[in-house]
């Protein structure tokens, strides 16, 4: 039965513990495939003998490359790093090609985390996330990991803004990467007021990014974001609305987002109840049916007292 | 919620078969998962077994076959699953972490079985209260998954599930978990795993599960957070977690569950959802996928079912929108 560890010498001191089933019943019993069922066996015998070594890290490393998500493995692994003194920035340069084998782990972002904050510097770190991003470019971990690292460094700067320019400017419609700008230019305030300059630049940036692609919901959110964080009246966005749907041309709407904001911005004035019901009924009927429902729920706020109307 | 339309309400023998549930392939599916030992794929899976058990049971619960696994069964393994300090691993041998801590004690309450539990492990509920408590960091109200300290939302609900369900709510600073909830709002009114983190359709099931829990709803942005769920669903009925994402019959639980705790179930398309996550079924093999076509597995089986259930498919079983379980059940642990 035993294949690597039961014929290497290095490994004749350790007795291999069997998986405890818990008991007679049908809901856990032994049947691993052999190669992952002998590893395993080592390193239940070396978890119990509490044995921090170089061989246990080797062990480690081929359990995780059968099965990553193995939770038990990962905090042993830690707790071994720990315990030898290990060379950090070897298991870094482990992980690397680890993490692309394995992209939805999410285990190896926060072992990597704990490796990286330790090390006490983020160098490296852009260009492997970059590699990482190129697989998934809304892998959520990655980005997770990316605003700990900005954080964690202190990065909230012209490079980090740029970097995130390029991840929209590859793929406007990466929701992850309008989430990091914010995170980078808003999130970072706190309860301050924004510079009047950033509002600015921020308006310019969303609306240059819907101009390009009127139907993709990212920038829209970011916009009436900036827009109600700066405390703007909506309505100061009403020219800039009727390029994508205006009413007098209902045949032409380019985009759903436009026509909830044009609805919005109707909805709050006294005198234009009717245009702000005509266009939810472009929503309800024409532009958006599937949530009809939604659309219809705001006309009924139309005649309802004002306080009830503050939708965005 | 009394808006939502279910597909025809005939009775099975008239339901046309694209909407048609095969309720009996799925309970079966569900019972076979555990025969199949001889396949890598359960031991890989190894470490998802108590979540796994979680799944199953419920979704058999809520196909009204509450029976169809062993209840003695099920509960000698959950305590070959428990640890010294009152936390639960994945399987034997598995250390303790919260997210099967928290399956535990939602299969424990589905069972009705604790106080067989406490006849076996005296003190056992307690301290399994006091093992999700000490994972709260005081300062901060949030919640690690386990003693190596990552931090999530997802651990912070799990946390008040798992705590109400026991009566035992008050071992943790709630309030404090509150605020932390409400820092991780984003402007777009959904919820991140962290403060700054993208909103996602499955965090924001967190959160907003974890303020019902709370009785703290009050603190959402209603109208906006619902807005964001609802153009969660795509033209082909189905929903997505994230802007620009593509549909998934797991997000049909996420994202319905948390416009049924805001009330809104009635702003999506039930209809049209509901087609959806019947496409996802294997009519043969039993079992639901994430999108028609894919492999099945347990967990896109229960969320679709449990979705099907908040949007009132004939025959299924009342499920809690806050807590992922029979309604029965909750009713039973909460007292309302
Ligand atoms: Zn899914």
């Amino acid at each position: 039965m035993p294949i690597l560890y039961g014929a290497n010498p290095t490994w004749a001191d350790v007795t291999p513990v069997p998986q405890e089933d818990g008991g007679p019943h049908p809901l856990a019993a032994i049947a691993y495939a052999e190669e992952y069922s002998e590893a395993m066996g080592y390193l239940r015998a070396v978890m119990a003998a509490n044995e921090y070594s170089q061989r246990v890290l080797g062990l480690t490393e081929h359990i995780i490359s059968l099965n990553p998500a193995h939770y038990t493995v990962w905090l042993y692994r830690a707790k071994v790093l720990d315990q030898i003194g290990a060379n950090l920035a070897d298991e870094i340069s482990w992980l690397n090609p680890t993490a692309l084998q394995h992209l939805k782990n999410y285990q190896i972002w926060h072992h990597r985390q704990t490796i990286i904050d330790k090390l006490g510097s983020p160098e490296g770190e852009g260009p492997f996330i970059s590699t990482m991003l190129e697989q998934d470019s809304k892998n959520y971990h990655v980005w997770s990991y990316r605003q700990w690292l900005v954080k964690r460094f202190d990065l909230f700067d012209e490079a980090e803004l740029a970097w995130t320019e390029s991840m929209i400017e590859a793929d406007a419609r990466n929701n992850s990467a309008w989430n990091h700008r914010w995170f980078l230019v808003v999130g970072r305030k706190g309860g301050q007021a924004l510079e009047e300059s950033i509002v600015d630049r921020e308006i310019q940036y969303a609306k240059a990014a819907i101009r390009k692609a009127p139907q993709n919901q990212s920038p829209w959110n970011y916009l009436g974001g900036v827009v109600r964080r700066a405390q703007l009246p909506a309505s100061s966005l009403k020219d800039f609305v009727l390029e994508f749907a205006d009413l007098d041309e209902p045949d032409k709407v380019f985009s759903s987002h436009a026509l909830d904001l044009l609805a919005d911005i109707y909805t709050q004035d006294e005198d234009k109840k009717d245009e702000a019901r005509k266009a939810l009924d472009l929503l309800a009927v024409k532009y958006d049916p599937i949530r009809a429902h939604y659309w219809n729920y705001r006309k009924g706020l139309l005649d309802s007292s004002p306080a009830a109307q503050q939708i965005a | 919620m009394s808006l939502v339309s279910g597909p025809g309400r005939a009775g099975m023998a008239d339901t046309p078969v694209e909407l048609q549930l095969f309720v009996d392939k799925h309970v079966r599916y569900i019972q076979s998962l555990d025969t199949r030992k001889d396949e890598l794929e359960y031991w890989l899976t190894e470490h998802l077994r108590l979540n796994g058990l979680y799944w199953g049971i419920t979704a058999l619960h809520l196909l009204g076959q509450p029976d169809a696994l062993p209840r003695q069964g099920i509960i000698d393994f959950l305590l070959s699953c428990l640890h010294g300090n009152g936390g639960f691993g994945a399987a034997p041998g598995h250390d303790a972490h919260m997210l099967y801590t928290v399956s535990a004690v939602q299969i424990l309450a589905t069972l009705d079985a604790f106080d067989e539990f406490e006849e076996r492990i005296k003190g056992g509920r307690k301290r399994i209260g006091q093992y999700i408590a000490d994972l709260q960091d005081r300062e901060t109200g949030t919640f690690a998954g386990d003693e190596w300290g990552e931090r999530d939302t997802r651990f912070l609900y799990g946390a008040l599930n798992a705590l109400s369900l026991m009566g035992l709510l008050h071992l943790v600073d709630v309030e404090k978990a509150v605020e932390h909830v409400h820092s991780c709002a984003n402007f777009d009114g959904g919820y991140g795993t962290r403060p700054g983190s993208e909103s996602h359709a499955g965090q924001v099931f967190t959160c907003v599960g974890a303020l019902t829990i709370a009785g703290r709803l009050d603190l959402v942005d209603q109208a906006k957070l619902g807005a964001w769920l609802s153009e969660r669903q795509l033209k082909n009925g189905g929903l997505n977690g994230r802007p620009e994402k593509k549909e998934d019959v797991c997000y049909s639980w996420w994202v319905m569950s948390s416009l049924a705790m805001l009330n809104k179930l009635h702003w999506i398309d039930g209809e049209k959802l509901t087609a959806f996550i019947l496409q996802c079924q294997d009519p043969e093999g039993g079992g639901l996928a994430d999108r028609p076509g894919d492999m099945v597995d347990v967990f896109h089986t229960v969320f679709g079912i449990a979705g099907l259930s908040l949007l009132k498919y004939p025959g299924l079983q009342e499920v809690d929108p806050v807590y992922c379980m029979p309604r029965a059940v909750t009713k039973r642990c909460l007292g309302k």
